[in-house]
């Protein structure tokens, strides 16, 4: 089974918002608030449970075509990867 | 000028069934019972949220003593802000906890004051350990997320590794291990909950070895104790810069700590909104920023780092709270936290020597 398979969900805990008084997205956690840069927050948006890595990937890909898929792939693994290692994503089985 | 806070500390009501030797609320807490209803901290919270904090969190004494929690979670949600309840669990049911989930609840941080029932509620003053680490699981197994926070001082940071081992046997996803901080009840209680350095130390590797041991799992953060760092804690991150407190009576600080500090203005919600309040208030004006520095701070690189230190601990031990933290090595009052040390191991079997405890919290106030 690829990693890319699996469902990169946003923890319970992490909640995905639009912080207006310092317009920017970010992700509320228990400790604490992550800036997300533009990008990071359409990524995060994926991060339902119902889309596998390679999904999140494929739609990305179709809303910027002008961006190559491979770099897009990797953005999206390092972000989630770092998320995952925080303990605010976690990768569901296929 | 301000930035907006990032977080509410809404302190609810300091009226508590627990007498935690080790409590840093104001020992004079029956002067607040003319607590906020329910309207009005509806009103603070949403205006909390517009000017732009993200997070609320409910604290006190106890929240759970307020019966329209449940309402004021709801409020916090709707208006948008991530909520936490920050609670010693007293009695509280299954259902009540389901309750609190249903109106919104995100996160729980439950407090436990050792590793084992009998010291444990020995320090609380009335038995209450059995019944958190129930409430514990129960938070977790509502889908809320869970934190355990555990005061530490001489009488429990030998148990440091049981209690990291049972913050990991209710499932909590991070761990408090917040040193004492000597406002309050602790410091009446100082000199014997006073850490000496060797047990400190012992129990700091312990700490900093778990967290690595258990990175991704539970978060556990070590909160450096005062008085013994080398450098003075960035309190509250600094003056006004990114928590405002409202206390039960309404009246809204910098710091929970502020309000035993000389000349303040104490401006209440009840009068003013927050916003303006946070902006313009005296009180928050003072001691923002650098403006107020002494030239020891003033001319140092780390005013931005620390924000020279914390005022209350200034005023506490000084009786002037602009001056540097004594906790500072280039503090001129340096010494005064020096002879605060416990620099020798204590030698009795009961760190610390016997445990009194200031009953400043029994019964209603004859008036
Ligand atoms: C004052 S209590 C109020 C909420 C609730 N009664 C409780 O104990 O969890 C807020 C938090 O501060 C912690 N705390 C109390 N006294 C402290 C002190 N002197 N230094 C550091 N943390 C303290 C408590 O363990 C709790 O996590
Ligand atoms: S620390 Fe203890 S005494 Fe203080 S408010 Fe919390 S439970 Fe009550
Ligand atoms: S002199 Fe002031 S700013 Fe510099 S480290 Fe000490 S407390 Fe912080």
């Amino acid at each position: 089974m690829s990693d890319d398979a699996r469902r990169p969900t946003l923890a319970r805990r992490a909640r995905l918002r639009w912080d207006a008084a310092r317009a920017q997205h970010v992700v509320v956690v228990p400790e604490g608030v992550l800036a997300l840069s533009a990008e990071g927050a359409e990524v995060a948006a994926l991060l339902d449970g119902r889309r596998s890595v390679t999904a999140v990937i494929d739609a990305l890909a179709e809303a910027h075509p002008e961006a190559p898929r491979e770099v897009i792939g990797d953005d999206v693994r390092d972000f989630v990867g770092r998320l995952v290692a925080r303990g605010y994503v976690t990768l569901e089985a296929p | 000028m301000s930035d907006p806070p990032v977080a509410l500390l809404a302190e609810l009501t300091y009226r508590c069934p627990l007498r935690c030797a080790y409590c840093s609320n104001p020992t004079d807490w029956r002067d607040y019972g003319d607590e906020l209803d329910t309207a009005v901290w509806s009103r603070v919270l949403r205006e909390a949220a517009e000017l732009g904090a993200l997070h609320v969190h409910f604290s006190g004494g106890e929240p759970l003593l307020r019966d329209d929690l449940e309402s004021l979670v709801r409020a916090a949600r709707d208006a948008g802000l991530y909520t936490n309840l920050i609670t010693s669990a007293w009695r509280v049911t299954r259902e009540r906890l389901a309750a609190l989930a249903d109106a919104g609840l995100d996160h729980v941080q439950v407090s436990v004051q050792d590793s084992d029932a009998a010291h444990a509620d020995a320090l609380a003053g009335t038995a209450v350990h059995a019944h958190k680490l129930e409430a514990a699981r129960e938070v977790k197994a509502l889908g809320m997320a869970l934190s355990v926070n555990a005061v530490l001082h001489q009488r429990n940071l030998a148990r440091v590794g049981e209690i990291i081992a049972l913050a990991e046997s209710v499932g909590a996803e991070r761990l408090e291990l917040a040193n004492t901080q000597w406002h309050g009840s602790a410091l009446a209680h100082r000199d014997a909950l006073m850490p000496d350095r060797e047990t400190l130390a012992r129990a700091q590797a312990v700490a900093l070895a778990a967290r690595a041991r258990l990175r991704g799992t539970m978060d556990v953060i070590w909160v450096i104790p005062d008085w013994y760092e080398d450098a003075p804690r960035p309190c509250m991150d600094g003056w006004g810069r990114r928590f405002v407190t409202v206390i039960p009576t309404g009246v809204v600080l910098p710091c929970p700590g502020a309000h035993g500090l000389p000349g303040m203005v104490f401006d209440s919600v009840r009068d003013r909104p927050l916003g303006d309040i946070w902006r313009e208030g005296a009180d928050f004006q003072r001691y923002r920023g650098t403006g107020w520095m002494s030239p020891t701070c003033a001319g140092c690189e780390r005013r931005d780092v620390d924000f020279g230190g914390c005022r209350c601990q200034a005023f506490a031990l000084t009786g002037d709270a602009a001056r540097t933290d004594p906790s500072c090595p280039k503090s001129p009052d340096h010494r005064l936290v020096r002879d605060l040390r416990r620099e020798r191991p204590a030698t009795a079997k009961e760190p610390g020597g016997p445990l009194y405890r200031i009953d400043i919290r029994r019964g209603p106030r004859a008036s």
